[in-house]
């Protein structure tokens, strides 16, 4: 297949040029530029920030309006052969309820063109690799959510694709199932592109080094997680303040993190300037703090948090 | 291979199980327990009108029977009409009544004065529809000299009368040329159908054409639900990303889906076709039974059917919703089977979806639309396949993110959004 992907270079790569998405009259994408190489990939913004716009976008389910991508060497116009190397999880899925856990899986991999012979071999060994083997009769119906996230990943990785685009994919987890779920992933990025959409900070903390932050359709951010701690460094303050002060500090500051004292509360700010607060301590960024950091410097406005 | 798997998940729907129950009790109530008993003889010396009736196809027959109906219903001013199968009894006007009795002149020579002194001379009795009372008139026999007229002009009259009426009535030229060129049987009349059934039919041609006549009904409307309930699987199992995002093509997952579709629900009418050569052989043992017709003519005259509703199904399901498909494929279905009003025999045209023929005689009037039926059943058969590729498309337009489908109803329903 290598002649379909051009160079090296080329194979292992997603590259994105001036990308712009209209839903009707209403702009969806603005002129996104990203490169995505091999490993874990951090999509992070807000609801609404078009990642999911973006993700189907990368995985032709979606047309831009301008712009070129190009998917391991293939222009994303090739859908056919986009689709044979991507593996996709959307935000929301499911399966046919009644269909047992195996029967599910082989349906997707024969629907992918994995040969008959092969693919009885691969449903078992995906089965156990997502820890499933010993649920692999039981309906889908039957399944918890966070197997049915598993099985998930399981039907995006059946015909082994090189690039695997996952949308959201701890939502509604409990926080074991979503260590397991982003150890998987983590494991899954060693031999191939993952692209990891979420609103959920500790995701991307957990996973990636490579990311990129958007918000209305827009990149604000793109580099690593260091280089995102290092923009928010001189930014990130904590203070001590009276319990009656709460609600003015959160009015007037961007408040990532409170812990009540006994008689105070330890407040964390994001703030350009040191705020005139008592106690107030310049401190080390956290990646929550710098993602605020980064939309706050960006203009946008996130008071009240997200939508 | 993905056919196979396709077949095993119609298996697993309920609505697929409920058309097989709905095609079983089809067949058992109306086909099955009907043809118990073998056909015998007709015995001589009964009078003409205790054999059967057959339509002569003789022109002057049809003209001074339709006449004479059209007669005692202009005199009445009440003529019974079928506007989609419905009962209706339409009053005409002063002006359409005289062109109505234009017409008659037309075709009898009789003028005003003497239509008047006919009238005059009618049998009269009144009717009641429960509110009113309306008195009607039943003429004397009257002759017609089909001389003055020819069957082409004939039937533009009838046309247009039709047409006055608002359709469905006696005097629309197919449903006239049935209704009023019977004539009855003679002894010899009934053997040579009796004959018939085994010379040319071989017993099994005619309980085939009425197997598949009763079958039709059913494959005209029921396959739209499983139809729709396998093309909309995917979304309601919110399964639909899912399926997009394979390498596998738009063209052969419909056609793969829709072959599926066909061989599931092809196989109750198989062995409902089996069960019915069982039965044959059973009950005309020792007869020559030509097999081959019973397995033939139901797989032709059926599977049109059982296409276009499936075909329609999925296109519409794909393009609207469910709901679209099923209020269009009984309206077509409907209005098929209501088209030919109470002709039940011989109920063949170029475009009629539901063929009718009720009957295990009356072969020869089967034979006169032979090549309506064979056009008929081809065009359903290409029609079906195209409506498929149809589907593909709209398939291959909605995973590329083209085309999200059109809501005629609910929330966000277009018909809503415009009331």
């Amino acid at each position: 297949m290598s002649f379909l992907f051009g160079g090296d270079n080329m194979n292992n790569c997603i590259e994105i040029k001036n990308v712009n998405k209209f839903y009707g009259k209403k702009q969806a994408l603005f002129d996104i530029d990203l490169t995505i190489e091999q490993g874990m990939f951090g999509l992070l913004g807000r609801n609404g920030a078009g990642k999911t716009t973006l993700m189907k976008t990368l995985a032709a389910l979606h047309q831009k309006k301008s712009g070129e991508i190009t998917v391991c060497g293939l222009p994303i116009e090739k859908a056919k052969d986009i689709r044979a190397i991507t593996g996709y999880l959307p935000q929301e899925f499911s399966m046919y309820p009644n269909m047992k856990t195996d029967e599910a899986l082989d349906y997707l991999g024969a629907l992918s063109g994995v040969p008959a012979n092969e693919r009885k071999k691969k449903v078992t060994a995906l089965l156990r690799r997502v820890n499933l083997i010993d649920h692999r009769h039981k309906k889908v119906k039957e399944l918890s959510g966070g197997m049915k996230r598993r099985l998930g990943i399981a039907q995006a990785l059946i015909h082994d694709p090189k690039v695997l685009i996952v949308d959201e994919p701890t939502a509604g987890l409990d926080p074991e199932e979503r260590i397991r779920f982003r150890n998987l992933l983590c494991e899954v990025a060693e031999d191939r592109i993952v692209i990891l959409s979420t609103h959920i900070v500790g995701d991307i903390e957990a996973t990636c080094e490579q990311i990129a932050i958007m918000d209305e359709g827009k990149v604000l951010w793109r580099g690593t997680v260091s280089s995102l701690l290092e923009n928010a460094r001189g930014h990130i303050y904590t203070a001590n303040v009276e319990k009656r002060f709460l609600p003015q500090i959160k009015r007037e500051f961007i408040v990532t993190g409170m812990i009540a004292q006994s008689d105070y509360t330890t407040v964390r700010i994001v703030s350009d300037a040191e705020p005139d607060l008592p106690n107030v301590v310049l401190t080390e960024p956290d990646l929550e703090g710098a993602y605020m950091y980064c939309l706050h410097s960006s203009g946008c406005d996130i008071s009240g948090g997200e939508e | 291979m993905l056919f196979a798997k396709e077949c095993r998940k119609i298996s697993g729907s309920l609505v697929f199980w409920i058309y097989c129950i709905i095609i079983a009790l089809m067949f058992l109530t109306q086909y099955f327990s009907d043809c118990t008993e073998r056909e015998y003889p007709p015995s001589p010396g009964r009078s003409a009108g205790d054999y059967d009736f057959k339509p002569s196809g003789d022109h002057d027959t049809i003209i001074e029977g339709t006449v004479n109906s059209l007669i005692n219903d202009y005199y009445s001013n009440k003529y019974i009409c079928y506007p989609l199968g419905f009962y209706k009894a339409v009053h005409l006007k002063d002006k359409d009544q005289e062109k109505i009795e234009a017409y008659i002149t037309e075709i009898t020579g009789l003028d005003h004065d003497k239509l008047a002194e006919i009238k005059n001379n009618c049998e009269e009795y009144y009717v009641s529809d429960g509110v009113h009372e309306y008195k009607e008139y039943k003429a004397e026999h009257i002759d017609v000299d089909t001389d003055n007229i020819s069957y082409d002009r004939f039937r533009e009259i009838i046309s247009d009368i039709d047409s006055i009426l608002g359709g469905g009535s006696d005097y629309a030229p197919e449903s006239a040329e049935y209704n009023f060129s019977m004539i009855p049987m003679t002894y010899e009349d009934a053997l040579e159908e009796y004959n018939e059934l085994f010379e040319k039919d071989g017993i099994a041609g005619a309980y085939a054409r009425l197997f598949s006549d009763y079958l039709g009904i059913v494959l005209g409307i029921m396959p739209v639900f499983v139809a729709i309930a396998i093309a909309a699987a995917d979304r309601r199992s919110r399964m639909d990303q899912l399926i997009f995002s394979r390498s596998i093509s738009s063209f052969r997952l419909v056609f793969t889906r829709y072959a599926a579709l066909i061989t599931m629900m092809f196989i109750p009418v198989l062995t409902e076709i089996i069960a019915s050569v069982i039965q044959l052989l059973v009950i005309y043992n020792g007869e020559s039974v030509a097999v081959e017709k019973m397995l033939g003519i139901p797989v032709f005259w059926l599977l049109p059917n059982l296409m276009v509703s499936a075909a329609l199904g999925m296109l519409l399901t794909e393009m609207f919703s469910g709901g679209t498909a099923i209020v269009v494929q009984f309206a077509v279905w409907f209005m098929s089977i209501m088209r030919g009003g109470t002709v039940l025999s011989g109920n063949i045209r170029k475009f009629t979806l539901v063929c009718r023929h009720n009957t295990l005689y009356n072969r020869a009037q089967f034979m006169l639309h032979k090549n309506d039926f064979i056009f008929n059943r081809t065009f359903y058969f290409i029609a079906s396949l195209a409506a498929v590729a149809v589907t593909a498309f709209v398939f291959e337009m909605k995973r590329g993110g083209r085309f999200n489908g059109i809501r005629l109803f609910g929330k966000d329903g277009i018909l809503r959004r415009k009331a």
